[in-house]
């Protein structure tokens, strides 16, 4: 900058603090709108916040916060995964289908264990994700297009496998080897339920791989300039088609946990899915031209519209408001994204200058 | 000096003590600055001076804090461009804003398109306007060719002839060559003199101080958001402005030479060929077996006119562009170079021309930025990270307050130097530059160039592109000189002039690069 500038006015201490406060509580809007729907929910409806609705309404936003935080890498690159709600769907029939059907072999079916079959269904997944990566890294088709195409694809395949019917009966059923897939979805380890931990474990993972790894910088760096990822010597293909693969299994993980709640598979499970995923990344401060938000962002984002649903079933709002107000909610969300971009650039001398004083 | 230029009757426009404020930063400070009417205003400050602040001003994109302007004795007020060029005050900005997927004529009446029963564009009447106003600059081109096709020289004729079209009295170029090649930057100063004669008067900016020397009438210098110099071209000399700019005498940069003759040759370029394509986004020159050796702690310079395939050359060797034939050897081994990586992995780093497009992750942090290539580990460390970023900053002495800032907080200089620090990190053996110091104020570039010259020091070796003589000249121990694919000439240091440079570099028969007769199609009036 200007090194003039400082002498001219000497930005104070308070401003600088200001500056740096109000930066900051723009960061964490996400939480702060979290917080506060909690205790307006809460005040409202008593029985909101009591640990069995909190525990109820977790396993609820587990599903949105696999899929949101699986898709992040994507958007983080400027790309969008509109298949998600598919591929759980595919999944879960994938799932079914091995499950009641077992694999022919010799004539004989044999029903492989659940352990397996829970495999053999996210490598189906993989390979829906293996196509958009491929549609979108080789054969140039826009984000957008490839995976509204994988979107009919994967939900029409699952139709075809089903034929169109649901795959009843997935818990321990007798003369299959009692699967225990119920246990998948259903179960409490350490009185959390199993998606909560799988969210969790998801979760950190993600984490880890966004701020930790040069995966994660790289993923930023595509979304940031594609080019310039290019000419530094980043594999943009190949990690751009890992952000693919990462969000499939994620969505494949969605799908099994929910056949396993319902002990059925659907195939039309998980359809606008993606939607609500989209909302809570979006929600979490990540941008769809890429290269900015995280992964936290998205899981605040997935329990922000998940509190919003529950809190406003509780308070028995009628089912046509809740949708215009979580239209609201994203719309506003996504203003005041674009608030702080600006007001981020124009605190950021402040910032900037305030070192200076400081002597780094 | 300022007695002798005060209410002079050919002030044609005036910005009388303009203060503009921005967040800890003061751009103008009371600064009074007078347009003569008819003549090649110049105004020269290193970045951040407040040379585009004040243009902003003059031309209705920005509002002062303080001050007043006065047009032909008026006073004015500018809320917006559109009031700016009623008045006849019109701008062609440092990033061309040509709409590159509208034709020629349709960029000339973009956002004040001519209209048949106020509905309907009235695509004759604008072709033929713009015909004229093409035919008045003596660039006459096809007005239906889509702006995208079009070399930047022409683009930015473009972007004169719509001012002209509008009717400016007042032209404010800014940095109008930075992005023009040697041949379209000497059309372009032919074009200035022309309409200084028809009466427009221009504003004039750039750090290129040659050019300024060459067509500026009168002279002023800002500094630091201050009036630092007012003089007319008869007493003004190289030495006045550069010290005035800088507040420093000029430091010559022909320091102490460590020949390297002796040294052992590190790359080797054989037969390097490269298939010429057109189109917009992968149009490149073609390349014709090119043959040339670079020693260790070598500075080669590639120079060479717009086209003549200079970028494609060391984008080839980066690894960006696909290679028709030809041998590369690297200390005496064949290299395969497919990808960016496979350079890299060799030692060979590009950094490149445009580092807006193609070199800096804007949302990324200067730290993030720097190590963007040099990780190598499965997971990253913050702290050995940022004592490596450190270690460059302090080495490269860039102004950094916090290397957490996001990159968009340095000046264009640091920014470059940044990059270079990005290619130091992956410790390559040959370093790539194609323009090194575009868009970099004076100060930075000589910076840069002591930089280079203490890494080639320490045994790096160096291979630069250049549009600009100067720079070719201060820079380089051996400069080839590439016309249309070829290389042309071969100077060493001691026997290298600009004259025989630009001679060895301009193509023989007469195709100068900014207006090539096929454009020339005039369209039926």
């Amino acid at each position: 900058m200007n090194s003039a500038a400082g002498s001219i006015s000497q930005p104070s201490r308070a401003v600088t603090a200001s500056a740096r406060l109000v930066l900051l509580l723009l960061r964490a809007r996400a939480v702060l709108v979290l917080v506060l729907l909690i205790v307006l929910f809460s005040a409202l409806a008593p029985e909101f916040f009591t640990a069995n609705n909190l525990s109820i309404l977790t396993k609820h936003v587990a599903i949105t916060a696999l899929l949101a935080v699986g898709m992040t890498f994507v958007v983080l690159t400027g790309g969008i995964d509109l298949s998600v709600g598919s591929i759980a769907g595919l999944s879960g029939i994938a799932a079914g289908y091995l499950l009641t059907q077992g694999i022919a072999f010799g004539g004989v079916a044999h029903y492989p264990p659940v352990a397996i079959v829970v495999l053999l269904s996210i490598c189906v997944c993989l390979v829906v994700g293996g196509l958009n990566g491929w549609l979108v890294t080789r054969a140039g088709v826009a984000p957008f297009i490839a995976t509204l195409g994988t979107l009919y694809i994967a939900r029409g395949t699952a139709l075809l496998i089903s034929n169109g019917k649901t795959f009843p009966d997935l818990g321990d059923t007798a003369g299959r080897g009692g699967t225990g897939f119920s246990a998948f979805g259903q179960r409490f380890v350490l009185h959390i339920p199993t998606p909560v931990w799988m969210m969790m474990a998801v979760f950190a993972i993600a984490w880890i791989l966004a701020a930790k790894t040069p995966f994660g910088r790289h993923v930023y760096a595509i979304g940031g300039n594609e080019r310039a990822a290019r000419l530094a010597g980043i594999r943009v293909g190949q990690v751009t088609l890992l952000t693919y693969l990462f969000s499939s299994a994620c969505a494949g993980l969605v799908g099994l946990i929910i056949a396993s709640q319902l002990e059925a598979a659907h195939p039309a499970t998980g359809e606008s899915f993606e939607l609500n995923a989209i909302a809570a990344v979006v929600l979490g401060g990540t941008s769809l031209m890429g290269g900015r938000g995280s992964i936290t962002g998205s899981l605040i984002g997935a329990f922000v519209i998940g509190v919003l649903a529950v809190g406003m079933v509780m308070l028995g709002i009628s089912e046509f408001w809740q949708m215009v107000i979580k239209g609201v909610v994203i719309v506003l969300a996504v203003a005041v994204d674009q608030l702080q971009a600006r007001l981020q650039s124009r605190l950021l001398p402040f910032l900037a200058q305030s070192d200076q004083g400081a002597g780094r | 000096m300022s007695q002798a230029t005060r209410s002079m009757p050919d002030t044609v426009l005036e910005a009388r003590n303009v203060t503009k404020r921005y967040p800890g930063n003061v751009a103008l400070d009371r600064v009074t600055f007078r347009v003569q009417r008819n003549q090649v205003n110049v105004l020269i400050g290193e970045n951040g001076a407040g040379k585009s602040t004040l243009m902003k001003i003059l031309s209705g994109v920005e509002k002062p804090d303080e001050g007043e302007l006065f047009l032909d004795g008026q006073r004015i007020a500018l809320d917006s461009p559109r009031a700016a060029a009623s008045q006849g005050i019109a701008i062609v900005h440092q990033e061309l804003l040509a709409l590159t997927n509208l034709n020629v004529s349709e960029n000339i009446f973009a956002g004040r398109e001519l209209c048949r029963a106020a509905l309907l564009v009235d695509k004759e009447r604008q072709d033929a306007r713009s015909d004229a106003a093409l035919q008045r600059l003596r660039k006459p081109m096809n007005v239906r060719c889509e702006t995208g096709r079009l070399p930047l020289g022409c683009r930015q004729i473009v972007e004169i002839a719509r001012t002209l079209d509008q009717g400016s009295k007042i032209l404010i170029l800014d940095e109008p060559t930075s992005a023009l090649s040697a041949s379209e930057t000497e059309s372009l100063l032919h074009l200035i003199a022309d309409l200084k004669r028809s009466g427009v008067t221009i504003v004039y900016i750039s750090h290129r101080l040659h050019e300024l020397l060459h067509i500026g009438d009168t002279f002023t210098v800002l500094r630091s958001g201050h009036i630092v110099g007012e003089c007319a071209r008869a007493d003004v000399t190289r030495q006045w402005i550069v010290e005035r700019m800088s507040g420093r005498t000029e430091t010559s940069c022909a320091n102490e030479l460590v020949p390297a003759f002796a040294n052992p040759t590190v790359l080797s370029v054989r037969g390097l060929s490269l298939v010429g394509s057109v189109g917009d986004e992968a149009a490149q020159a073609a390349l014709h077996s090119l043959t040339f050796t670079l020693r260790e702690g070598e500075i080669l310079g590639i120079y060479g006119l717009l086209g003549s395939g200079r970028t494609e050359l060391v984008e080839a060797l980066a690894g960006l562009r696909p290679i028709a034939s030809g041998e590369i050897l690297l200390r005496g081994e064949t290299i395969r170079i497919d990808s960016v990586r496979s350079a890299m992995k060799a030692g060979i780093v590009l950094m490149p021309e445009d580092r807006q497009r193609d070199g800096l992750f804007p949302d990324l942090s200067i730290r993030e930025n720097m190590a963007m290539s040099s990780n190598r580990t499965f997971f990253l460390s913050r702290d050995e990270e940022a004592r490596r970023v450190n270690r460059l900053v302090a080495d490269l002495r860039i102004a950094v307050k916090d290397i957490e800032l996001p990159i968009t907080t340095l000046s264009g200089g640091n920014q470059q130097k940044v990059l270079l620090a990005r290619c130091l990190l992956c410790s390559p053996a040959v370093l790539l530059m194609d323009e090194p110091t575009r868009g970099v104020d004076v100060n930075a570039k000589t910076d840069i160039y002591g930089i280079l010259r203490g890494l080639t020091a320490k045994g790096l070796s160096i291979v630069f592109t250049s549009s600009e003589i100067e720079e070719t000249r201060l820079l380089a121990d051996r400069v080839l000189v590439l016309c249309q694919g070829r290389i042309r000439a071969e100077f060493q240091r001691d026997e290298l002039t600009d004259e025989a440079l630009f001679a060895a570099a301009s193509p023989s028969i007469a195709t100068s690069g900014a207006n090539p007769p096929h454009l020339a199609s005039g369209h039926p009036a």
